[in-house]
């Protein structure tokens, strides 16, 4: 039985008098791809940034690796991976010094072959390599950013729209690429509001809407999600 | 501390590719090494042609044929201000006051030959001096050069990234930080040369290194300033924005807010104001050509009664010479008093507004900079009593030759004709009553006692500027 590695119990925050997260609770496992689907403004990105640490809880607790983001979060941050939505990286630096330099600032240190060979996998051209990233095209950047998240190897990896500006076939790829990492034990937390990417990618979906979870979906015996109820129960949220 | 090498090696690279930094940077680096080069050359020419007039005034004076004692008050003599060791990076108030002075009789004349007297209002910015340059320039081009140190990475979502995989905001910064100040060192570069120089010159080492610390602190603050600022700014240009509000209200306004306050609560008497004030004063004192002149009177009584002679031309010494000693000795009282006067305003405006150093780092490194390099005010002022000790000495020792070796009769015939004119002489190995004038800034142990206020304001701005980057750590939100 896989463990739990991301952790929301009773998971409340609060701006002022507006409350984003109400009381939320569910968890992921070990290999498991976990999308968290809502609209703008339903809490998800508020939900990331809480295990990210980056937002504090008001009340309630989010746990990673079963390490409480109140208490430990610098630990928490050494045993994970982050893509953020939009990725510019440095446009001065190549893709291959671009990871080369933040995979030093968290300390780790990767030969030139580790990060070519990360290249590869996220299928970046290899005439770029050693270009600026400042010429690199959005999707180009996005997987010079996979690739630096690939080689931190952290157990967890947490993603922010993650096929958001990508074309279908680096779409396509992406998902093969979350796919393998799940199967080799990775954790994959990711936020969207794409109903069809989530349903293609993610092992469980859960509906976030006004700051509470409204629904979960996960995979049924023929190992996919039925898209259709997902979008309906995304459509009639507000019903 | 390997993560702060790589930050820290990254900005260099940045500035390197971006092309701005280095630019800055090297622009920077010229601008000041162009002005101390030139500063140096310029200081070291004056110092020599200072130097070599001072000797020749003094040769001249001594070689003056046998003449009429007043006649040689008159001549008078030049005494030159030789520039301190540091002047090639700090000239201070040397550049407004004047390093010369004529000495003569019954007059103090200001000082001569200021640079900036000299110019043009065209002119005068041209002559950038390097302290003008590091204290107000210098300020500039870090802001330029690292104003989006932390909010490009804010704006391009690298900090969400960094903070995320566990980097440390505090090593974040303080690699920034340790950057902007290593490119900001580039400035001062030239006078760390410039006080090693100074040094083989003879300046006191620990006034030159001390110099030489100051700036740095200066440039640590300002570093400091810009990061925190970048770190608390949320984009680019609202970092931009504020720094240069900063320069302006620290580097223009607060300075110049200081000098007005220093003038309304010290008002000084204008010139013409101030002569005429002089010259009331003078007038009451009698005309010290005239032996004649009623204010004399007791004078001449006194005399009489003391040598038991009815007239003055019975006195064995010559009543013309004594009335000119008497005369000067109180119309250089009167003098005195004024100049004092003025000095004691002009060091009270200086006081005010180097209290504005508590409001702002430039008005403290000034204060510092000409306090060590010994351009302030005071060395001015010392300078302007020691030329007038001299002036009083040796004008008063010719009105003692005039008394005691030109015959009384001969002087008031002296233009009666060719003969009594030579008559009216005294031999020309009178004229040594000159004493050798050689000006020197206070000894190492004054100046560094006078700039230890300022020394404080620094220290005391280094201080607000950790405090500035310890709230810049504790609020940096990706």
């Amino acid at each position: 039985m896989p463990k739990d590695i991301l952790k929301a119990s009773s998971l409340t925050v609060s701006f002022a008098d507006h409350t984003v997260l109400d009381c939320v609770d569910f968890s992921v496992k070990q290999g498991e791809v976990f999308a968290l689907l809502g609209g703008n403004g339903a809490g998800k990105s508020t939900a990331l940034k809480t295990f990210l640490g980056t937002v504090s809880p008001t009340s309630g607790d989010a746990y990673v690796l079963d390490r409480s983001v109140k208490k430990d979060i610098n630990s928490i941050r050494k045993n994970i991976a982050y893509l953020p939505e939009s990725v510019t990286l440095y446009g001065h630096l190549s893709g291959i010094e671009n990871i080369e330099y933040f995979l030093s600032l968290g300390g780790i240190n990767r030969t030139e072959d580790d990060i070519k060979q990360a290249l590869n996998r996220v299928a970046l051209q290899v005439n770029a390599w050693h270009k600026p990233l400042s010429s690199y095209s959005k999707g180009m950047r996005q997987k010079t950013a996979i690739a630096l998240a690939l080689l931190r190897e952290a157990p967890v990896l947490f993603l922010d729209e993650p096929t958001s500006g990508l074309d279908p076939s680096a779409i396509d790829k992406f998902n093969q690429l979350v796919a393998s990492l799940s199967e080799q034990g990775t954790t994959v937390f990711m936020v969207t509001h794409d109903v069809y990417g989530a349903c293609q990618i993610a092992h469980r979906i859960g509906l976030l809407h006004k700051g509470g979870i409204v629904g979960m979906f996960e995979r049924g015996s023929n190992d996919t999600i039925d898209t259709e109820a997902v979008h309906t129960a995304f459509s009639m949220r507000d019903h | 501390m390997e993560t702060i090498k790589h930050i820290f090696a990254d900005e260099w690279r940045y500035w390197q590719r971006t092309k701005l930094g280095i630019t800055v940077l090297v622009i920077g680096l010229l601008l000041t090494l162009a002005a101390v080069v030139v500063n140096t050359i310029n200081i070291q020419h004056a110092a020599n042609e200072r130097t070599q007039l001072q000797k020749t005034a003094e040769a001249r004076f001594v070689d003056q044929p046998d003449r009429h004692p007043h006649r040689m008050v008159h001549y008078g003599h030049y005494v030159f201000r030789a520039p301190s060791q540091l002047s090639t990076v700090e000239p201070g108030v040397d550049a407004y006051t004047g390093t010369s002075i004529f000495l003569e009789g019954h007059r103090q004349n200001s000082a001569m030959f200021a640079d900036q007297r000299q110019s043009s209002g065209m002119t005068r910015f041209s002559s950038l001096s390097p302290s003008f340059l590091l204290q107000i320039l210098a300020p500039l081009f870090v802001i330029i050069i690292g104003f989006a140190a932390l909010t490009r990475e804010k704006e391009a979502g690298t900090l969400n990234i960094m903070i995320t995989q566990g980097l440390p905001v505090s090593q974040l910064i303080l690699g920034k930080y340790l950057a902007l100040f290593c490119g900001a060192l580039l400035f001062i570069l030239p006078v760390g040369i410039a006080s090693i120089l100074a040094t083989l010159s003879g300046e006191a080492a620990l006034i030159t290194l001390g110099f030489f610390v100051g700036y740095c602190f200066y440039m640590a603050i300002w570093c400091g300033v810009v990061i925190g600022i970048s770190s608390l700014c949320g984009k680019g240009s609202a970092s931009f924005a504020s720094l240069i509000s900063v320069w302006v209200l620290l580097c223009i306004l607060v300075p110049r807010i200081g000098s007005s306050t220093a003038a309304a609560l010290e008002p000084s008497q204008g010139k013409l104001e101030a002569d005429f004030a002089v010259l009331e004063e003078l007038r009451k004192l009698g005309d010290g050509h005239n032996a004649q002149d009623p204010a004399f009177a007791a004078l001449k009584a006194n005399l009489l009664a003391q040598y038991d002679a009815d007239d003055v031309d019975e006195l064995p010494v010559n009543f013309r010479g004594v009335v000119a000693q008497y005369s000067e000795q109180k119309l250089t009282d009167v003098l005195n008093r004024f100049a004092e006067a003025r000095m004691d305003t002009e060091l009270a405006q200086t006081q005010v507004s180097r209290w504005f150093g508590w409001l702002s780092p430039t008005v403290a490194i000034r204060t510092f900079s000409m306090t060590m390099a010994g351009t302030n005010i005071e060395t001015h002022h010392r300078f302007l009593r020691e030329a007038e000790t001299l002036r009083f000495d040796f004008v008063q020792s010719l009105n003692k030759v005039h008394a005691d070796h030109l015959d009384y009769g001969h002087d008031v015939n002296r233009y009666k004709n060719e003969d009594t004119a030579k008559a009216a002489k005294v031999d020309a190995s009178h004229w040594q009553v000159l004493s050798s004038f050689s000006f020197t800034p206070d000894p190492a142990a004054a100046r560094i006692q006078q700039s230890l206020s300022a020394a404080t304001q620094l220290l005391f701005w280094v201080l607000l500027t950790v405090g500035l980057l310890v709230v810049a750590v504790r609020r940096v939100k990706p």
